[in-house]
């Protein structure tokens, strides 16, 4: 008996979980939506993946290499925040957005707090952020063959139908992991493994769609609910990202305000905003007020619990009011006051909102027909506010007025057309058109393209292009294609937006033609 | 599926090393050491002095004080002094050290058979109390202030706790197969004290034949205030306040004792050993044991002589497997079990298992230490409703306020169930005792501090 014997304190016995055990299985969870995203969007999602996982373990290799910080690195937890940043992303992205992604949330978030466990948000989700908001607009190009279209979300925004089950396999226009069945599957593992448990993925779930079905004006149709569940990160986010240890609440009634937090403002962010990202930014909100439900949702020690206290003095006997469990309650009465409040909001500034409207309409309609001395409105009320034919995507035309001289006759028209497939939300456009159909100039009464980028439409360069042309209907030129006598040349990046107002103009002109002439 | 408590874990128990070997009297044959102090309370007074002959179950310290317990010579001989001993935990004690002599001469008027129905009730606890018995289950508190509520008429259930819950110990599992009789009969000793209580043995499903030989042995009795109560296997089911909970349907809080809420919770053992005191007049000198591990070569059960020294027993199963390093000795089992620096120490009354492992899970969980994820396993498993990864981070801040008034540490157990089962490998339960110590030793400091 030489040896010396170890002395500990108990328990000597421990389970086979480890900190790269947990992680593990969330990278083994995010397999199949890894799978799938590179097998429908090629090498260069599998290099953003790739870039994005080497630079964040390396990130963090780097930061324990010469901080003297151990080996933390080799956990596993970096790894998975490089894949789930990389899923995240479009595949279109630039090589250089993974890496600098990476680098942020790893360095900035994680390290800088004090490494695993000590992050205040996501580090994936940061990064994401980060990327979103420093390289806008090479962060959101999405292109089908090679030409940039919307993402599904976009054409929810917008109003349109989406193609669901493109959405369940990952074949649609999104980041790349964003097949719903692969991430389904991929919440199963979770599950199955015990990494995760109901509370924060359907109590974000739930909220979402709660909201979603009394906000979003389409009530509970099932079509348009999947479609919004499905789209926009919100899958991935209940099942990977809200889940996140670190950043969510320890108690389970704690999860579940949080996970409705995220739900809702994800919801109120889908219905009411214009970004597609949005339910990223809900999801870091939900982090931020994690330490603020700790700090107050602590659930009691079995002895120090009500029922508990009733039985040691011996009452046994429960009321129907200790029957409903608590959080049940807590949560329903939560619910009900954000679901009012927002709602009261909304319907109480949506009246004013569409007066402030109609008064820039009639101002837009003195510029564009400067002429008039006065304007009465052409009646055609059952076009009005419908999408207004085929061939202009969705365009609607919110009306048409007559500019009358002094002695009233007729100088010219004005149109006030909306289309809502601006890069991001609507775009209202005045026309201004004389009684020969010659267009005097265009004025836009509602546009927030990108800045630098779409917000450019408002400009004389390209504004002034339609003033004085008499055309049937104008014809977009990118990239520098072959002049034509309906040319119009896109604000150059910004095809989605240029596309938009030149579609919005067309179905203007259509409908000068059916108004001309009336009195 | 048995009633269970909430949380709790499920780790390898790895009693089939033992579980099938029958108990085994095992007489030392080396000197005795008899630590004064075995079990919770004062340590008893000596009532012998060096060169003193004396007979095994005689008592040779008596209890100084109301939370303090005698005790019994394990063998006969002479008294080789009472001098500073190491003992288990690795702190020197005062011991009664007797040179034994191998013939285990018994004391006068011991072993005989009495009619217990003849005994009245004070003179059962006087018999408990005489004998020195203690809780058996490893706190080691006096079993005859136990018995001695403030209102015996309100204690509803006198509980037998046979559930085992610790891994590797297989002792008590073997003691109600041979010994279910005589457990009944100590329970019918503890339920004459209390006319309201039913008692209830309490042993966990994965022993089926100890369920077995006590349905039998209950089937005999045909007492109706007596059942069996299998219960689903999970730890720490034999945590005192986990069979409260599961048996009467109460939580309490630390500082309320089982008898405040109807309850009265024995170890068989225990029980058994009070059969022994009040229908034998034998002192507590005797308990079973385990030996077990994968470093040991023949892992067993015993009934081992109190104050036996560790290092003898080991010898007794055969020693150390060859090619084996011996990593790690516990006294009890992995999840509650004290780490021996030494085998050169004796087995005292509250010593259920020896456990030689020829590897260190700790040692292994250090080198995978990261920090705390936040994941809530431990919340999940806590048996008492805490949430340890708070209280960690409050200590690690020194918050010892929240600790104690929002997070409510001290209601820890120290069941090891958070340490076992956290990915992130932290010394969460050492973290706990520590804090529970330092904040009742500055409470105690304070109220010193108030009565001058």
């Amino acid at each position: 008996m030489s040896n010396v014997l170890n002395i500990s304190s108990s328990p000597h016995v421990r389970d086979r979980w480890s900190t790269r055990y947990i992680m593990g299985i969330v990278f083994l969870s995010l397999m199949p939506a890894t799978i799938v995203g590179v097998a429908v969007h090629g090498l260069q999602a599998f290099l953003i993946i790739l870039i994005s996982i080497v630079s964040a373990v390396g990130t963090e290799f780097l930061f324990d290499t010469l901080c003297h910080k151990g080996k933390s690195y080799l956990d596993g937890s970096a790894a998975v925040t490089g894949l789930l940043l990389a899923l995240s992303l479009s595949p279109d992205t630039p090589l250089y957005a993974p890496f600098i992604g990476s680098v942020f949330a790893i360095l900035v978030v994680k390290c800088c707090f004090g490494g695993l466990g000590k992050n205040f948000i996501n580090p994936a989700l940061a990064g994401r952020c980060f990327l979103l908001i420093s390289f806008s607009n090479s962060m959101t190009v999405f292109k089908v063959d090679a030409v940039s279209a919307a993402t599904p979300v976009a054409e929810l925004l917008a109003g349109k139908a989406v193609n669901v089950t493109s959405m369940f396999l990952g074949t649609s226009n999104a980041v790349i992991g964003s097949s719903i069945a692969a991430l389904l599957l991929g919440g199963l593992l979770l599950w199955a493994f015990d990494i995760i448990h109901g509370e924060i993925c359907f109590s974000v779930l739930g909220g979402f769609t709660l909201f979603v079905a009394l906000f979003g004006g389409q009530g509970f149709d099932p079509v348009f609910l999947i479609a919004n569940i499905c789209g926009g990160g919100v899958v991935m986010g209940a099942f990977f990202m809200a889940t996140d240890y670190v950043t969510s609440p320890v108690s389970k009634l704690g999860q579940m305000i949080y996970g409705l937090i995220i739900g809702v403002l994800g919801g109120l962010f889908r219905v009411f905003g214009s970004s597609a990202d949005s339910f990223s930014y809900s999801i870091l909100m939900g982090n931020l007020l994690t330490p603020l439900i700790d700090m107050y949702i602590l659930p009691k020690p079995f002895a120090y619990r009500k029922k508990a206290i009733a039985r040691q003095s011996g009452a046994p006997r429960k009321t129907i009011k200790q029957m409903i469990p608590r959080p049940v309650l807590v949560i329903a009465i939560i619910t009900l006051l954000a679901g009012l409040a927002l709602g009261g909001v909304y319907s109480m500034t949506e009246e004013t909102i569409k007066e402030q409207q109609r008064k820039k309409a009639w101002e837009s309609y003195r510029a564009v027909v400067p002429q008039a001395e006065s304007f009465r409105a052409v009646q055609a009320p059952d076009i009005y506010g419908t999408i207004y034919g085929s061939s202009y995507g969705r365009v609607t035309i919110n009306e048409a007025v007559i500019g009358m001289d002094a002695s009233g006759k007729t100088v010219g028209y004005a149109i006030s057309v909306t289309s809502s497939e601006g890069y991001d939300g609507n775009i209202t456009i005045s026309v201004g058109i004389d009684p020969d159909g010659v267009v005097n100039s265009i004025e836009f009464t509602e546009l927030h393209e990108t800045p630098g980028k779409g917000m450019l439409a408002a400009d004389p360069a390209f504004k002034d292009q339609f003033n004085g042309r008499s055309v049937t209907s104008f014809k977009l030129i990118t990239g520098g294609g072959a002049p034509a006598a309906n040319g119009i040349d896109a604000i150059s990046g910004s095809t989605v937006s240029s596309k938009a107002i030149v579609n919005a103009i067309n179905a203007a002109l259509d409908f000068f033609q059916s108004v001309k002439g009336v009195q | 599926m048995e009633k269970t408590f909430r949380g709790g874990i499920h780790p390898k128990d790895r009693k089939e090393l033992s579980r099938q070997v029958p108990l085994q009297h095992y007489e030392a044959k080396g000197e005795i050491v008899l630590p004064l102090g075995q079990g919770i309370g004062k340590p008893a007074k000596p009532l012998v002095k060096k060169d003193d002959l004396v007979l095994t179950g005689q008592i040779i310290a008596e209890a100084d004080g109301f939370i303090s317990s005698n005790v019994a010579s394990s063998c006969s001989g002479k008294v080789k002094g009472i001098e500073k001993r190491r003992t288990l935990s690795g702190s020197s004690v005062d011991c009664i050290v007797i040179e034994n002599d191998g013939l285990y001469t018994p004391v006068e008027g011991m072993g005989v058979q009495e009619d217990i129905s003849a005994i009245p009730n004070e003179e059962v606890v006087a018999r408990v109390k005489r004998a020195g018995i203690v809780g058996l289950g490893g706190a080691g508190f006096p079993t005859h202030v136990k018995l001695a509520p403030r209102d015996p008429s309100a204690i509803r259930y006198i509980i037998a706790n046979g559930a085992e819950c610790e891994p590797y110990i297989t002792c008590n599992d073997q003691l109600m197969r041979t010994q279910a009789d005589g457990i009944l009969e100590g329970l019918e000793i503890i339920l004459r004290l209390f006319p309201n209580a039913e008692g209830v043995v309490a042993i966990e499903d994965n022993k089926t034949e100890a369920v077995a030989a006590m349905k039998e042995a209950a089937a005999r009795k045909q007492n109706p205030k007596i059942r069996i109560l299998p219960l689903r296997t999970k730890y720490p089911q034999g945590g005192e306040r986990s069979l409260i909970q599961v048996i009467a349907g109460v939580d309490f809080p630390v500082s309320k004792l089982p008898a405040d809420v109807g309850c009265i919770v024995n170890n068989v053992g225990t029980i058994y050993a009070i059969w022994r005191a009040v229908a034998f007049n034998e002192p507590l000198f005797t308990h079973v044991l385990t030996i077990t591990g994968d470093a040991v070569n023949n892992p067993g059960n015993f009934i081992v002589h109190n104050g036996t020294k560790v290092s003898e027993l080991v010898e007794a199963c055969g020693g150390i497997r060859e090619g084996v390093t011996l990593k790690k000795v516990l006294a009890g089992g992995p999840m509650m079990g004290i780490a021996m620096s030494s085998l050169e120490v004796p087995v005292v009354k509250t010593t259920n298992a020896i456990t030689l492992l020829s590897e260190d899970a700790v040692e292994k969980a250090e080198a995978q230490l990261t920090n705390c994820l936040h994941c809530g396993r431990c919340t999940t498993v806590c048996p008492q409703g805490l949430l340890p990864q708070l209280m960690a981070d409050a200590v690690h801040v020194g918050d010892l306020e929240r600790y104690e008034k929002k997070l409510y540490g001290l209601e820890c157990i120290a069941c090891g169930s958070c340490t076992y089962v956290c990915p992130a490998k932290r010394p969460l339960t050492q973290v706990f005792k520590q804090t529970k110590a330092e904040i009742l030793a500055q409470k105690r400091a304070k109220q010193a501090g108030g009565g001058k």
